[in-house]
């Protein structure tokens, strides 16, 4: 149970509290005891005074009785011994009942009564003698003119009790002083332990709180020492926003990495976002963060808006340039008495991750944009192309340098837009007559810009080619672009043996079961078809090769054999007739890259690609109307190859004209984020090269089901 | 790489010159320069660009040019420091003009100055460069824009 609510305090309140009582005590005893001693120093005073006061009374008897026997007046004296005798006698009555008496200088001072029992007691015997003494002076000074056998009675009786009076007055003195002496050993005593106890008290209180302090101290140390270790090691950047948003002191020392700054604790997060991420998205985070704080909004539900999940954020480098980052920032509210009182933030540096997805991406739509290009040089005669790409390069060229050094004058700028639409006219024709639409579209765009230029004319400046300047520049693009595009296609071009560099083949793969089984397939299939083949297999053992590949790439090469020795390979007859042997052949190439992915070429020397069937097939099974199929071009055609139930079979049997085969490769292809290329010539032949990522942890764990033809 | 954006900064230092100095700068016909012909003057003012598109605009002045634009300025002190300073004034104008016309979607950096040959540009690779030339007086200069759209 708390102690009024003071917890762990508990102790040392109370030891306080001890001290302070102590102090207390001893402040108020001393208080007592003090005005009991001046009482008392009064009492011995007065006790004094009663020894003198009885002796002054005496003589004063014995002057009375001189003045009378000498028949003076004795009126002074007379009044002497009458203040004397008061004086003894309400000092008397003040020591025994307590009261207030005249003390020095007419002063009335009042006397307690005294209560010591051995004092009590001298002062009833001094009562005793007293009384009577008293008396006899009462009734001599109760005439002003006493006889002399009055005065001489009155001083036998003060014979009698003058000595006794002195002797109990001194008793009393001693007594009162032995009283006092008492107390003041008592406050000496009370002082002593009070102080004692006090002192030893503090010294408890210190003790017990610097072994508190130490013990405090040693887990406020061991914590600290937990919470830096924790925030030196971890990777990600931790801190705390305020209210003020502003970052709280302690901070994960990734997090200056990951902001490429050490002066943060304090520093307002969003005057730091503001150096390097666009003002739009500081906008949207100062928003969301007043979301955060607003006790109304479900955390959860607003997590989709954080516009800090991914941000790239760009670093001025210092050298007129950035450096692009990207960051994630996470946040989630701490709450104080039901109070969203700050934001624990958690950042980190997801660069890499983004990157790859980037590239992946950039790849598939790559992939994608290769394969338009492709089949868009398909039919493209190679030499052809590649002269018409040369001069396409050396043309724009020649653009660029007229716009660079043509310009002195209006004259020469005249001149030079005569010359460059004349450069690009003929580069546009160059370009349809190859069969590059695409690009001939792109220039003929660029001339319409330069007859604009052309009727400009007088008014002609240097700003006005901007625009032609711009599209130059993105002819230029897409020419590099076919180039490279040609360039890859021109290493499968032609025989296998010119594949690009390869992983080493193994030398057992060539008889590895799988690639057994699919040499089988083949030849059963082409004996069905009366056809020869010979399956020629280079690269890894296919049992080798990570899931879900291993168990799907089977029912993959069965539909490209199926597909080469039903639709591609001539039969004997037809290919000798054409200066081919015999037997057709096929090449089949599986390479394992080092990244994980897995490149396979398959390719026969058959046929090659019949756009002229594909048409037809197409129109008899209501793909395309005759007119479509007749504009369509070769890209479109040879996507429909790809289609689900497209065949170019008249009819179906076991092995083929369903039309099921490579649209199956695609689903699969696509499945698995790669990419397929097509290569072929008429006569000649045609080639499918796929190129496969490394398998992610999902296509692993869910391997596809495989629906392949077993040999 | 869209002409409304380079024309933005083209403006920027047309501005310049003409508030500055009260002279029109002539602009010349654009062209492209690769990552192997790079135009530099003596002092270049860079400023890299980030955000929808990437890369840096730089502009690059000949001393002589510079010293020109000072001391029609009415500034007597045509040292070397003070023509630098001068063409990363010419930057951090087009920096600005920048700013104001697409700071939201773009990240400006602040300008840096080098002096010497193109060596000491770094330009993104693979990129060809749109060269501007900008006359003012008869004195040859460029902006150069070297900007890839974000992908």
């Amino acid at each position: 149970m708390r102690f009024f609510g003071l917890g762990k305090y508990r102790v040392i309140v109370l030891t306080v509290a001890m001290f302070l009582v102590f102090d207390l005590g001893v402040l108020v005893l001393n208080f007592v005891i003090s005005s009991q001693i001046a009482a008392d120093a009064l009492a011995v005073n007065m006790a004094g005074r009663q020894r003198m006061l009885s002796q002054r009374a005496a003589k004063t008897l014995w002057q009375i009785n001189e003045r009378t026997v000498a028949g003076q007046p004795a009126s002074g004296e007379m009044a002497e011994l009458t203040e004397a005798v008061a004086l003894f006698d309400e000092t008397l009555t003040a020591f025994r009942q307590g009261g207030s008496v005249r003390g020095g200088a007419g002063v009335v001072v009042t006397l307690d009564r005294i209560d010591d029992a051995e004092a009590i007691a001298i002062l009833q015997r001094t009562n005793a003698v007293w009384e009577p003494y008293r008396a006899r002076i009462t009734s001599l000074l109760a005439n002003p003119a006493p006889d002399i056998d009055a005065v001489r009675s009155a001083l036998d009786v003060a014979r009698g009790a003058n000595l006794e009076l002195l002797k109990l007055m001194n008793e009393l003195t001693s007594q009162v002083e032995v009283t006092a002496a008492a107390k003041a050993t008592t406050l000496r005593a009370v002082q002593i332990g009070g102080i004692t106890l006090a002192t030893a008290n503090f010294v408890l209180i210190l003790f017990h709180f610097l072994r508190k302090l130490r013990q405090g101290d040693a887990l406020l140390e061991q914590a600290k020492k937990e919470t830096d270790d924790i925030l030196v090691t971890v990777n990600e950047g931790l801190f705390l926003l305020d209210r003020n948003f502003r970052i709280g002191s302690q901070h994960s020392h990734a997090l200056e990495g990951i902001l490429g700054r050490s002066d943060l604790g304090g520093a307002d997060f969003v005057d730091l976002l503001r150096g390097i991420v666009t003002e739009k998205t500081v906008g949207m985070s100062r928003d969301y963060l007043d979301l955060l704080f607003g006790e109304r909004v479900n955390e959860k539900l607003v997590g989709s808006l954080n516009p800090l999940d991914v941000v790239e954020v760009h670093f001025d480098d210092q050298r007129g340039g950035f450096v692009t980052k990207y960051l994630e920032f996470r946040f989630n509210r701490v709450r104080e008495g039901g109070v969203v009182a700050h934001l624990l933030v958690t950042a980190n540096d997801v660069t890499k991750r983004v990157q790859l997805e980037r590239a992946l991406k950039e790849a598939h739509e790559r992939a994608k944009g290769q394969m338009d290009l492709l089949v868009e040089v398909l039919q493209v005669e190679p030499d052809a192309l590649r002269d018409f790409l040369a001069a396409a390069a050396v043309c724009l060229d020649k653009v660029n340098t007229l716009l660079r050094e043509r310009t002195a004058s209006a004259a020469d700028r005249r001149e030079a837009v005569i010359a460059i639409y004349r450069l690009l006219h003929g580069l546009k024709g160059d370009a349809s007559g190859v069969g590059l639409s695409g690009l001939a579209e792109s220039i003929h765009e660029v001339e319409d810009l330069v007859v604009g230029l052309r009727e400009k004319h007088a008014t002609l400046d240097g700003n006005d080619f901007l625009p032609l300047t711009v599209r130059l520049e993105r002819l230029f693009t897409q020419v590099d672009a076919l180039r490279g595009v040609v360039n890859r296609f021109a290493q499968i071009r032609g025989v296998v043996a010119v594949e690009p560099a390869r992983a080493a083949t193994e030398p057992d793969a060539a008889q590895a079961p799988q690639v057994r089984r699919w040499r089988e397939f083949a030849t059963r299939l082409a004996e069905k078809q009366g056809k020869h083949v010979q399956l020629h297999y280079h690269g890894v053992d296919p049992a080798t090769l990570a899931s879900p590949y291993r168990e799907a790439l089977p029912t993959v090469v069965n539909q490209f054999i199926r597909n080469a020795v039903v639709h591609g390979l001539e039969k004997p007859e037809q290919r000798l007739a054409q200066g081919k042997p015999a037997a057709g052949n096929i090449a089949l190439y599986l390479a394992a890259r080092e990244d994980g992915g897995v490149d396979l070429s398959f390719r026969d020397d058959g046929a090659g690609l019949q756009l002229a069937a594909i048409r037809q097939a197409a129109i008899e099974r209501g793909l395309l109307s005759a007119s479509e199929a007749e504009a369509c071009d070769a890209r479109r055609l040879v996507e429909l190859i790809f289609r689900p139930a497209f065949s170019t079979r008249s009819s179906a049997d076991e092995d083929g004209g369903r039309g099921v085969g490579l649209d199956v490769i695609r689903n699969y292809v696509n499945e698995w984020g790669g990419n397929i290329r097509i290569g072929s010539t008429p006569r000649e032949y045609c080639h499918f090269r796929i190129s496969l990522p490394r398998p992610s942890p999902q296509l692993s764990a869910g391997a596809a089901r495989i629906n392949g033809e077993a040999a | 790489m869209d002409e409304q954006n380079i024309q933005v900064f083209i403006d920027g230092v047309k501005n310049y010159f003409l508030q500055q100095t009260g002279v029109a700068a002539e602009v010349g016909t654009p062209y492209l320069s690769d990552a192997q012909a790079r135009v530099a003057y003596e002092y270049t003012g860079i400023i890299g660009i980030s955000g929808s598109s990437r890369g840096c605009v730089y502009y690059t002045a000949p001393g002589a040019l510079l010293r020109d634009v000072l001391l029609r300025i009415g500034e007597s002190d045509v040292t070397p420091a003070n023509q630098s300073d001068l063409a990363g004034e010419v930057a951090n104008t087009i920096a600005g003009n920048a700013r104001r016309e697409f700071g939201k979607d773009f990240m400006i950096s602040v300008p840096v100055v080098v002096s010497g040959g193109a060596e000491r540009i770094s330009l993104p690779p693979d990129l060809r460069a749109m060269v501007v030339p900008i006359l003012w007086r008869k004195h040859a200069a460029a902006l150069v824009v070297a900007l890839a759209d974000k992908q």
